[in-house]
């Protein structure tokens, strides 16, 4: 795990609004966006999310920062 | 280092009792939420329309006025009693304004839900704003006079102790959490006495009969003298409990002492001179009082920015002290498993969505663009609906083993109802904001209309109902889950190895306070001051325009004659053939 589980459902829970209004935004740039193609996103947003969480960490931590 | 009860158990039972008075109400509220959710969104209908106000009411008052002060009066207890590590000066005292408040809200809710019942010649539908012309049953208005006087017995208790405990230390600071609910009790005092007047002098004389008319108007800017502070009274206990609890969470300290001080004592002075802001849109009071209240009210931005400076912060000092590294990278440090903190923490995120939309509402002119809407709606269900109610959530998941010495039930199951309200409120505050924008109103049982469509910029007002039914039904099941929980957690075992009952000192402690902060007496003074100018001049206007009790009108609903219910009944038939 990268993060906790606990960070991991906060994050999931943050990209919601994200992904929802993405498609108001877009709308604003004359792109519509329907129903099914957010619903899709979401999933896809939580599944590389998951992923991404549950990849182990990296062996040497950045210096950076 | 041991857990309140052990220091407090008698306080602890009180604490118990009005967590557990808060908890019903939020249940009984959910419950209506829920039902108007589906209502209004016509997806399930189960009650008449005609009903819908009498659940409105219901799920107004018990949310805004009983599940919240009920709960903050416990925080508030605990949070003095702590502070100043000293019990209540007599427990008999403290029981007889929590009995005062139970059956102030008992009376309350006796004519609320006695409209629910035809047979019974009782309502009192007229939603938690309760001004004329509506018009309740006597009842509620007497049992809101004495939740009303319980509430400043409870802070004349907080003032007791803090009057005997600075006897015996004179030379020493307030300490931060007693100070405080000080300043929030005074706030409130100064508040309460604008529906005091408009109870006791109006609206109950009106109701029992004893006054034909009342001046609505007069009414209205009375309930809006009180109802913007109340806002404040609701959110300065999650105040508190962001300022003491969430940075200890976190793992650290207050960023500063003399920066929380300063906030509550710009809370105090700017709470109230604020509330013709809701009332942009009425005609009998001029321009110039309105343009007033709004400068006053985008002051008041400022100790809002400063709490969401201090608090992160000092959540960004806990994450170092966890170890945390980076620009961002700190985040991950902190500690997202407790629901405690994580509700807390989004329960802020979302107070500042709520400020965004809020400074629309505040704006005079953009108001007209939403007044009235279901955008209203969106808006304080992110304020109090979330950073209030969730942060009383949370906050119970830590202070109810506090206060019964029993460990919580379950904490993966509180981690994820505080994620779901969070998650719920997006969908259901979001979908208001943007069907408040296309015109939708709020208070409606139908905002569906024959030969007229509401245009949506994005999508459809269908998707928006669904979205905003889908958002309730998840906050419903996250309020349920917590009840849940509070329910299992009080039939718990007690245990040993509860954290124990200390809030840190902040890093920059109470010595670096000017003295002139906790002069308490000053603040009240300059608030007093304010308050006159802000509302002397619209009062007497109002006044001299309509008198004390004119222009009058009828009151609604009118008093039910058989002709009437007749030509009700009759009218409803012809309705329906049609
Ligand atoms: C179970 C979660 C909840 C749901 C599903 C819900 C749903 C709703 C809806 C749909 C309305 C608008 C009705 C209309 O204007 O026609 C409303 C109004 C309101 N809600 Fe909630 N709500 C919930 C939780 C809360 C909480 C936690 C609070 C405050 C602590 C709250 C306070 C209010 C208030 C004050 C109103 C306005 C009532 C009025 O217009 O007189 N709600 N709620
Ligand atoms: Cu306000």
């Amino acid at each position: 795990m990268r993060i906790s589980r606990g960070a991991l459902l906060v994050l999931i829970a943050m990209s919601v609004p994200i992904v929802i209004e993405l498609r108001t935004v877009a709308s604003f740039v004359g792109i519509e966006v329907p129903l099914s193609v957010t619903l899709a996103l979401s999933l896809l947003v939580v599944v590389a999310l998951v992923f991404w969480a549950t990849l182990p960490p990296k062996q040497e931590p950045e210096s950076t920062g | 280092m041991s857990a309140y009860i052990d220091d407090f158990p008698e306080e602890a039972a009180v604490i118990r009792a009005a967590f557990w008075s808060s908890f019903v109400a939020l249940a009984i509220g959910a419950f209506f939420g829920l039902i108007q959710t589906l209502h209004r969104t016509d997806i399930v209908r189960i009650f008449d329309s005609t009903d819908y106000y009498t659940i409105l009411t219901a799920h107004g008052v018990f949310m805004v006025i009983t599940f919240t002060i009920f709960f903050l009066v416990g925080v508030f207890t605990w949070a003095v009693t702590t502070s100043l590590d000293r019990g209540v000066e007599s427990l008999r005292f403290t029981w007889s304004w929590y009995l005062l408040m139970s059956l102030g809200t008992v009376f309350t809710a006796i004519p609320i839900l006695a409209g629910f019942v035809d047979s019974i010649d009782m309502s009192a539908d007229v939603l938690f704003t309760f001004y004329a012309p509506l018009q309740a049953h006597p009842l509620f208005y007497i049992g809101l006079t004495m939740f009303v006087i319980g509430t400043w017995l409870a802070g004349a208790d907080w003032f007791r102790s803090w009057w005997a405990w600075k006897s015996e230390n004179p030379s020493e600071r307030i300490p931060l959490p007693t100070f405080m609910v000080l300043t929030t009790m005074i706030m409130w005092y100064i508040a309460t006495l604008g529906i005091a007047v408009s109870i006791l002098a109006f609206l109950l004389p009106w109701s029992l009969g004893l006054v034909e008319t009342v001046n609505p108007l007069l009414t209205r800017t009375l309930f809006w003298y009180f109802g913007h502070p109340v806002v404040y009274f609701w959110l300065m206990p999650a105040y508190l409990m962001w300022y003491t609890l969430l940075p200890k969470f976190a793992g650290g300290r207050l960023f500063s002492d003399p920066l929380a001080r300063v906030v509550f004592v710009l809370f105090l002075l700017l709470s109230t001179p604020v509330g013709i802001h809701h009332q942009y849109l009425d005609p009998g009071i001029s321009e110039g009082f309105k343009f007033i209240a709004m400068t006053n009210t985008m002051f008041l931005l400022l100790p809002s920015l400063l709490t969401a400076f201090t608090v992160v912060a000092s959540i960004e000092h806990g994450a170092r002290q966890r170890g945390g590294e980076g620009y961002f990278a700190w985040l991950g440090a902190l500690p997202w498993r407790e629901p405690a903190f994580t509700g807390m923490a989004l329960a802020g995120l979302m107070f500042a969505a709520g400020g965004f939309s809020g400074m629309i509402n505040a704006g005079m002119n953009i108001n007209y663009l939403i007044h009235n809407t279901l955008w209203v709606p969106g808006h304080f269900h992110l304020t109090v609906g979330t950073a209030v109610a969730l942060t009383f959530m949370a906050g119970a998941y830590w202070l109810m083993p506090q206060v019964t010495g029993k460990p919580l039930a379950s904490k993966p199951i509180a981690l994820f109802q505080t994620v779901l309200w969070f998650v719920g409120m997006t969908f259901m505050s979001n979908a208001m904001h943007r069907a408040g924008l296309l015109g939708i109103p709020r208070r409606t049982a139908e905002p569906q209309y024959e030969g007229f469509e509401f245009q949506a910029a994005v999508g459809s007002v269908a998707e928006l109902d669904a979205q905003v039914a889908i958002g309730g039904t998840l906050l419903f099941v996250s309020a349920v889950l917590f009840l849940w929980n509070m329910l299992i957690t009080s039939f718990n075992r007690p245990t040993e190895t509860l954290p124990s009952n200390v809030i840190p000192e902040p890093l920059s402690g109470s010595d670096d306070s000017p003295a002139v902060l906790d002069n308490l007496k000053l603040w009240t003074l300059i608030a007093i001051v304010l308050v006159v100018l802000a509302y002397s001049l619209p009062l007497a206007s109002i006044v001299d325009r309509g008198g004390l009790f004119g222009p009058g009108g009828d009151a609604f609903p009118v008093r039910l004659s058989p002709t009437l219910v007749a030509q009700l009944l009759v009218d409803t038939v012809q309705e329906g053939l049609r």
